[in-house]
């Protein structure tokens, strides 16, 4: 029995891998099947064992209730967190649970965390990896969205050990990448910069590379933008094109089926074909799609990456890095052609291809482990964390002690003292974040400073706050009468949900009513018109003599429909919702040149 | 905390080499896998201490003349642009809450002109930081030069000037960076 092995694991939104460093090579390992992807998709059969990766995907349609993917996006989250649309948008019920975290509903009875939803994929990754080595394995690199915070990836370890795995490394998906690159270009020198669009997460890590040493210098993204939101996008299109309204659970799960399939064809094709036999009874739909119909509702989403690119650019070259020359691409949403072309009229920069998008992350872990376990020797890394932490200050603000894009590992003091006499301990509330107010931000938790009661400010409590290698905090506590150290408990956020209310929102979130639903969404819908109509009327004023044929109709016309709905007698959520997309859509132009006319002045 | 000098094993001056402070800290991150979490972080945070000049300065006092306190009022010759910054921030805050709660592109879009205009005042005002914080800087061999006769007068007086330079830099910068990101 070999105990040293380490296997790197990319626990991805839609796939996940194994690889391991052999002979001093990082390789991917493939299942019994041959297969070197495995959808991160599990499913309950009733009374079974759960089904993973390709046999889960087939129940989707069958028993979406039963079936869950893309868990990786609830991940160390809490159900108060989640927008109405996230709450909405999955083809399982998520509830809360009684420490306000997310549960699935798998029925009435059956709850599972996405920890463990996490852990019987890693699992199987576990199994494979054994297989393929002919050998027991019980550590391993796991990686997380560079972006991912301080719960995310204490979740995501937790997954780890329900399978039996001893993390050795959280590892940032960018910068594994950079690995699985600067491998084989151990000699050069660059700043390069990691564009990593997956399934369900989009980062942006630049790095320089020096002789081996790997340095991230600043990281920024968004955890809640991939692949995933194309498809829904293309999903609804899809339902609106074919007038299905409304969507039977089944149906909705068969319809991004699709859509994820016509997606990925329109990345070499110009127009694809969905079908849809016998969607509904004995009706078949079909509908055709061209590449260009598919970057209208995809623009918005990937224009969502530029400003963030932006922004870590402009901080690495704050800190003194030298200008991006290489944009390395990673991840299956980065096979779009319109993810390529916006990146070069961005940044003039021509996408570096070099790496396969689904395994760099994969390739990269399985580095990391063969540098923890001596089998990979010329590299050095050093990473950041990707978030500003903090604590609450009087007043509500977030006085950040740790600024983000600080090497790690880190740790930092703050000097407590009682405030009262007779004082016996202080709760900090830590936080992760940008924001200046408190409550824009994550609350992580909790944590308990105890002073030796005495008069006031007699206490003197020094506070560490430390970021480990893993980007995981750790909170210490030195009494400097006594010079003890002590570590403090990092309670959970939601603790303060009462009980009653966690029960309201069971019961709400299961039995949601259909006027209800429609309700919340027709406010939702009636928020965004009465911000459209205005932003369209100013607009036209301000540019609408630069449209060009009838784009000017088109426009006016949607905001005619809009404007119809929100004083229609009865409440059309759904309609609405429509129009305004609609609206939206007609407006792109309107809103470019707006841009346009902005840098004129 | 604990000399962040000897830490890297670098000079205790106030004119280090950015270079030299890299290497160092690169020499002692050498075992960086190997080195124990406590002596990476005290590696990591003397080399973030260092390489910003203000905290430098800050460190630097701290081992050679622990005993002063720094004084904490705004210097009279800064009220002016203390006068000027605030307003600018609130703006600039405002606009930027504004683009928060836009949630269509032709909102934001709306937006864009303003954001234009604020980017380019908040770089104005760093403009202006600048040149202030670099007649301090510039000082910092004559405060080296003073410290050899014990006399650390001058570089304490310096540092509550540049440590509200910095705060207001920063805060420039970081409303800079969200405007980017517009």
């Amino acid at each position: 029995m070999n105990d040293e092995i380490i296997i790197g694991i990319d626990l991805g939104t839609t796939h996940s891998l194994v690889g391991v460093v052999d002979s001093g090579f990082p390789i991917v390992l493939a299942n019994e099947k041959g297969e070197r992807l495995l959808p991160s998709c599990v499913t309950w059969p009733v009374g079974r064992d759960p089904l993973v990766g390709t046999e889960a995907m087939r129940a989707r349609a069958l028993a979406p209730a039963r079936t869950v993917a893309s868990i990786k996006r609830f991940m160390g989250r809490t159900f108060a967190d989640l927008s109405i649309e996230e709450r909405s948008e999955t083809p399982y019920r998520l509830v809360p649970g009684s420490r306000g975290e997310i549960l699935v509903a798998l029925d009435e009875k059956t709850l599972v965390s996405p920890e463990e939803v996490s852990a019987v994929i890693l699992t199987r990754l576990k199994e494979t990896a054994e297989a393929a080595l002919e050998m027991p394995v019980s550590r391993a690199v796991v990686t997380v969205p560079a972006y991912f915070n301080h719960s995310q990836r204490e979740a995501t370890r937790r997954a780890a050990e329900l399978a039996g795995l001893t993390v050795e490394r959280i590892l940032n998906e960018p910068t594994a990448a950079a690995l699985a690159y600067g491998l084989d270009r151990l000699g050069e020198s660059a700043t390069v910069a990691v564009y990593d669009l997956g399934g369900g997460t989009f980062d942006l890590s630049v790095l320089q590379l020096r002789e081996g040493f790997f340095e991230v210098i600043a990281t920024a993204g968004d955890t809640r933008l991939g692949g995933d939101d194309l498809d829904l996008a293309l999903a609804r299109f899809l339902a609106g094109e074919l007038d299905l309204g409304v969507l039977s659970e089944p149906e909705e799960a068969t319809l991004r089926i699709r859509a994820r399939e016509a997606k990925e064809a329109l990345s070499t094709e110009e127009r694809v074909v969905v079908r849809l036999p016998f969607f509904r009874g004995e009706s078949s739909y079909e509908v055709e799609i061209t590449r260009d119909r598919f970057e209208k509702l995809a623009l918005p989403l990937i224009e969502r990456t530029g400003p963030i690119c932006r922004r870590a650019f402009a901080e690495a070259a704050e800190k003194g890095a030298s200008a991006v020359e290489k944009l390395i691409l990673v991840g299956g949403s980065t096979r779009i052609p319109l993810v390529r072309t916006k990146l070069k009229e961005w940044f003039g920069l021509e996408p570096d291809l070099s790496q396969h998008p689904d395994e760099a992350v994969a390739l990269g872990a399985a580095i990391q482990a063969g540098m923890l376990c001596g089998r990979v020797r010329q590299i050095l890394l050093v990473d950041v964390t990707p978030l500003s932490l903090g604590i609450e200050t009087f007043g509500g603000l977030m006085n950040v002690i740790i600024p983000r894009n600080s090497t790690i590992p880190v740790k930092a003091g703050e000097l407590f003292t009682n405030a009262v006499d007779g004082q016996a301990s202080m709760a900090i509330r830590v936080l992760q974040g940008e924001r200046e107010l408190a409550k824009d931000n994550w609350l992580l938790g909790e944590v308990t400073v105890p002073f030796t009661p005495g008069p006031k400010s007699s206490a003197r409590v020094g506070v560490q706050f430390a970021i480990n290698r893993n980007g995981i905090l750790e909170v210490l506590a030195r009494d400097t009468t006594t010079g003890e150290d002590h570590v403090l408990e990092i309670r959970d956020a939601a603790v303060d949900v009462e009980d009653e209310a966690v029960e309201r929102m069971i019961s709400e979130s299961i039995d949601y009513a259909f006027d209800d639903m429609n309700e919340r969404v027709w406010t939702e819908a009636k928020f965004k018109s009465e911000e459209l109509l205005p932003a369209v009327a100013g607009a036209l004023e301000l540019v609408g003599d630069r449209l060009e044929g009838d784009e000017r109709s088109t426009i006016t016309s949607a905001a005619k429909r809009v404007r119809e709905l929100l004083e229609a007698e009865t409440h059309d959520a759904a309609a609405l919702k429509k129009a305004n997309t609609a609206l939206d859509e007609a407006t792109q132009t309107l809103a470019a040149l707006l841009v346009e006319a902005a840098f004129e002045g | 905390m604990t000399n962040p000098f000897a830490i890297l094993g670098l000079p205790e001056s106030l004119l280090l080499d950015p270079a030299a402070i890299e290497s160092s800290w690169r020499e002692h991150h050498r075992d960086n896998e190997a080195a124990s979490a406590g002596d990476a972080s005290d590696h990591n945070r003397a080399r973030a201490l260092l390489s910003d000049p203000i905290s430098r300065l800050a460190a630097w006092l701290e081992v050679k003349a622990p005993a002063i306190t720094p004084d904490r009022s705004i210097p009279p010759a800064l009220m002016d642009l203390f006068a000027k910054i605030g307003p600018v921030l609130a703006r600039t805050d405002a606009l930027l809450a504004r683009h928060r709660q836009a949630t269509t592109a032709l909102a934001r879009a709306l937006l864009t002109k303003d954001c234009v205009t604020a980017q380019l005042e908040v770089q104005a005002l760093l403009q202006e930081i600048q040149p202030v914080k670099a007649t301090f800087l510039d000082r910092f061999a004559a405060f080296e030069k003073a410290a050899e006769h014990e006399d650390f007068a001058a570089a304490a007086a310096a540092l509550g000037p540049l440590k509200f330079l910095k705060k207001w830099e920063d805060q420039c910068r970081e409303r800079l960076l969200a405007l980017i990101a517009t």
